[in-house]
């Protein structure tokens, strides 16, 4: 009874002390990578830009001192053949352990997105500490490390900013999509989808954004700004959709939670304004003699948020007439939107899941030439209908006739 | 020197003579204490002055009964524990004024003395030194008599106790004040005014060859479990102890698991709380020189119940309920769960709150660890600090400390005041756990979870927690599962565990304690609204 038990007890106090989380790291030894760049450098290795928090310098900590308070973030780049080079040769630069798990947001330079993105995320996706709900945006008109470069107000993190304005401007508006590395990843791997990504711009001088001046001007010199969905073509980006046209492609994608229309009355542009409070769309792929056609159908509801020509609001069949006007305007963003990616043959919508839903044998043989071939020349109906459940907190405008 | 001393002392004692010699662990004085009483006066009152070492505060008072006979007489008692008006008014008083008839047979005589002592009470006739000396150290008035080999001894226990005050270790808000006192006759008292019942039965015992110190156990015959009430009577029959000074002593010497952090036996102030033990089923142990009572057998989710649970509602009982053992789990994990989350899985952490650890402890110069345990080491220093000062002085040190924790550490940079906050939670939830007994317990694993949590993270804090529960279903409190009714499950019991279910619910007595008589109430005491007159029925249609 004896020697069985000294034989295991050592087997098991190894077990105990062998196992579990080996990687013991004092949160003073890691360096928060908020957020990751990817650029090309002129002889084709990427280049990795680091953003690391500066927790010292974040608002929050403690002030001790009396220091001058420095940036929040400070930004590291290094190239490599591949990400996972550049991210180990970067410890080359930082004093501490780059870590991953806290990475919200993944800025992809135009220049690799033109060139094709897809060896991008792999190594994001097989890393057990990043995680692929990080943001996905596309630098658009400049390099992935200016933009991650621009110091930005009140969220003092400029990848914070730029998260949560992908987040609310998607709430809000409706012409930028807060996508994330899983999105893109998907749609890469459907053959029936591919990727749209939100672009960033920054708008002044990016020099002038690396600044602590920056955040200490009311206008700052340097703003990083969303505009527009980038459309791709598998890996590739092949345009761009602004305005209209990308919350087009935002009511295909069942992804308007609320935005604001306006539309022509009584001769004047831009008369009346239409607040969405809530929307949902349907897609349905119909098959007919082997002939794939789509439908989309958009439903919302919302209030009169404006209304600057005369017009009595408490009238029914004004409001009856003002739908259907709404409903036009809808389907004419959508129509433009299809007519952009028709153009571009690139299937953003998802259309040929939809049409891989419908019917999995035709699917299969179309999948293929889908986006060259079938999609340019696919027939989409778009209906819409659209409530008006409110007028506001007044029913006649003060203009009067 | 002190071996020296030691050797001494001994010969001093060897030439100490007759009182000293063979005294054993015991402390039992002399041989001539295993001989009767001699029915010379003089003898006796020498061998009492000798054996108690001329001790000034036994008080003989020599006298001569009757008018007429002048029996030699007297009475012997320890000042300070009789009832003086007692013994002078009921005792001395009738003895000296009674006119002694004459001749008589010395047992009559013995008789006639008992009669006119009948205003005291507790009359016993004592033969052997031994008894004697018990009584008079209980209180008791010994009287001795010229000619008689035998002394009377009468109760007259009094003196001064501390009166029935509130109890200070378990406060109600809603619930009776009295809470148990130092006399045991008191504490019995006090039961016994909520049973009025017959079956309420009380054993008493001397427990500790020296103090003989008064150990009572109390009990429902018929509710109880007769096989526990043997066990408790065999354990405490075992203890052969020189000293029985708080009932501590007695719960350690019949425990059934010494090397355990758990209380296996419960202790409470409060004479309601016993007594919805015994109507439980179970055995309460009274401890004479302490207001602390046991009961026993005791469940672990019993550390967690408190009287007011029953005095209140069900609704806001239950959420206290399980806000006590969220208590309890915070001030066993809460640090441990803070140096995991910080050294091993700062993936957890949500992205901002990452940072603001992390600003903080910037200047930090320790691991977290060490941070931790330098903190948790801190505050046990202070709350022991705090309880042991002198109550002006302790003021004193919990500002000392407050600042030194609160302030000035942050503001050095030694700590970061995310830890203080860790460190201020566990404590604030350390205090708030019901019971002192099963708290301290929560202190003491939660040094072996920090430690855990510093080498192998949130793995080994649940490897701990793991062992704890496997330890806790291992425990027996007489012979109960120490988990049940959770573990094993009894279903018609586990109304009274984490949910406390409306009183008219509470159908059964824990049927493991119990076993036979369990049902406690009928059913259908569902309270209702009145149903509709007969009357009134018939005025509508």
């Amino acid at each position: 009874m004896k020697r069985p038990l000294a034989v295991f007890l050592p087997f098991a106090v190894c077990v105990c002390l062998l196992s579990g989380c080996w990687s013991k790291k004092e949160l003073t030894d890691l360096a928060f990578v908020i957020a990751v760049g990817l650029d090309k450098t002129e002889d084709g290795k990427y280049l990795a830009s680091f953003q690391v928090v500066n927790p010292g310098n974040v608002a929050g900590a403690v002030q001790r001192g009396g220091g001058a308070a420095g940036v929040p973030v400070s930004i590291y780049t290094s190239t490599g053949d591949s990400l996972v080079e550049a991210s180990r040769k970067a410890s080359e630069k930082v004093s501490r352990l780059l870590y991953y798990a806290h990475t919200n947001l993944v800025v992809v330079g135009e220049e690799v997105a033109r060139e094709g993105m897809d060896g991008v995320f792999d190594a994001l996706e097989r890393n057990q500490q990043f995680r692929t709900t990080a943001r996905l945006v596309i630098a658009r008109g400049h390099s992935a490390k200016d933009t991650l470069s621009v110091l930005t107000p009140i969220d003092k993190i400029s990848a914070n900013k730029i998260i949560k304005t992908l987040e609310f401007s998607e709430l809000a508006w409706g012409q930028t999509m807060n996508a994330d590395v899983w999105w893109a990843i998907r749609s890469l791997a459907s053959p029936g989808r591919n990727p749209v990504v939100t672009g960033v711009v920054i708008e002044g001088n990016p020099k002038e954004g690396k600044r602590q001046k920056n955040v200490q001007s009311s206008v700052p010199d340097a703003r990083v700004t969303l505009k527009g969905l980038a459309l791709f073509k598998h890996a590739r980006l092949i345009g761009w959709a602004d305005g209209p046209t990308a919350r087009g492609i935002m009511w295909v994608l069942d992804r308007i939670h609320q935005t604001n229309l306006t539309i022509p009355w009584g001769g004047k542009r831009e008369a009346i304004g239409y607040r969405i409070v809530r929307a949902k769309t349907n897609v349905e792929a119909d098959v007919k003699n082997g002939q794939p056609s789509i439908l989309v159908h958009i439903k919302a509801e919302g209030d009169i948020s404006e209304a600057r020509v005369p017009i009595n609001l408490a009238d029914t069949g004004v409001l009856f007439r003002l739908e259907k006007q709404f409903e036009r305007g809808v389907k004419q963003e959508v129509a433009k939107a299809i007519e952009t990616a028709q153009r571009e043959r690139t299937d953003v919508f998802g259309f040929g899941e939809a049409v891989h839903r419908a019917d999995p044998r035709l699917w299969k043989k179309i999948e293929k030439e889908w986006h060259d071939r079938y999609f340019p020349e696919l027939d989409v109906t778009v209906t819409a209908d659209l409530y008006i459940r409110r007028t506001g907190l007044r029913n006649r405008p003060y203009i009067e006739e | 020197m002190l071996f020296q001393w030691g050797m001494r002392r001994q010969k001093e004692r060897m030439n100490d003579g007759v009182q000293q010699e063979g005294a054993d662990h015991s402390g039992e004085a002399a041989d001539v204490l295993e001989e009767p009483l001699s029915p010379e006066l003089a003898v006796n009152i020498d061998i009492i002055r000798r054996a108690t070492g001329e001790s000034s505060d036994i008080v003989i008072r020599r006298f001569s009964l009757g008018q007429e006979t002048q029996m030699k007489a007297a009475i012997v008692f320890v000042d300070g524990l009789v009832d003086e008006k007692n013994v002078y008014e009921f005792l001395l008083l009738p003895l000296l004024t009674a006119s002694f008839p004459l001749p008589l047979e010395e047992k009559e005589r013995i008789q006639w003395i008992e009669k006119k002592l009948a205003a005291v009470g507790g009359i016993e006739q004592v033969s052997d030194w031994k008894r004697l000396f018990f009584n008079l150290f209980s209180g008791a008035t010994i009287l001795l008599l010229d000619g008689a080999a035998l002394a009377i001894s009468a109760s007259t226990k009094g003196g001064q106790y501390r009166s029935i005050e509130e109890p200070q270790t378990q406060i109600a808000i809603r619930g009776p004040r009295e809470g148990f006192t130092e006399s045991l006759r008191t504490n019995t008292a006090l039961i016994r005014r909520r049973i009025k019942n017959p079956n309420l039965w009380l054993e008493t015992m001397q427990i500790g060859t020296v103090t003989q110190t008064d150990v009572a156990i109390m009990y429902v015959k018929g509710i109880a479990n007769d096989d526990i009430v043997t066990e408790v009577k065999k354990r405490l029959a075992r203890i052969d102890i020189d000293g029985v000074l708080e009932s501590g002593y007695i719960e350690q010497l019949i425990e059934d698991q010494t090397f355990t952090t758990f209380p296996t036996v419960y202790h409470t102030e409060r004479p309601d709380v016993v007594a919805a033990n015994l109507l439980e089923g179970r055995v309460a142990i009274l401890v004479e020189g302490t207001p602390f009572v046991l009961v026993a057998p005791a469940l672990f989710i019993q550390f967690f119940q408190v009287g007011e649970d029953y005095y209140a509602r069900f609704d806001i009982a239950t959420a206290l309920r399980f806000l006590r053992v969220l208590i309890f789990f915070i001030s066993l994990v809460a640090p441990a769960i803070y140096i995991a989350a910080t050294t091993f899985h700062q993936e957890m952490i949500p992205t901002q709150l990452v940072i603001a650890i992390a600003a903080q402890r910037e200047s930090v110069p320790f691991p977290a660890f060490v941070e931790a345990l330098a903190m948790e080491v801190t505050f046990e220093v202070l709350r022991e600090a705090g309880v042991r000062l002198p109550r002006a002085v302790g003021q004193a040190v919990s500002i000392v400390g407050a600042l030194v924790i609160g302030q000035a550490a942050v503001e050095a940079g030694f700590v970061s005041s995310a830890m203080v906050i860790v460190v201020s939670v566990t404590a604030i939830a350390s205090f708030a756990t019901p019971s002192f007994a099963i708290a301290i317990s929560a202190r003491l694993i939660r040094f072996g979870l920090m430690f855990l949590a510093a080498i192998l993270g949130f793995y080994g804090i649940m490897m701990g927690l793991l062992i704890m529960v496997i330890h806790l279903c291992s425990l027996r409190s007489f012979g109960v599962p120490y988990m049940s009714p959770l573990a094993p499950l009894i279903p018609s019991n586990t109304g009274d565990t984490l949910f406390r279910v409306p009183t008219w619910m509470f159908r059964e007595r824990p049927r493991l304690i119990n076993q036979k008589n369990i049902v406690r109430q009928s059913g259908g005491q569902k309270p209702q609204p009145p149903a509709p007159s007969r009357q009134e029925k018939g005025d509508e249609s």
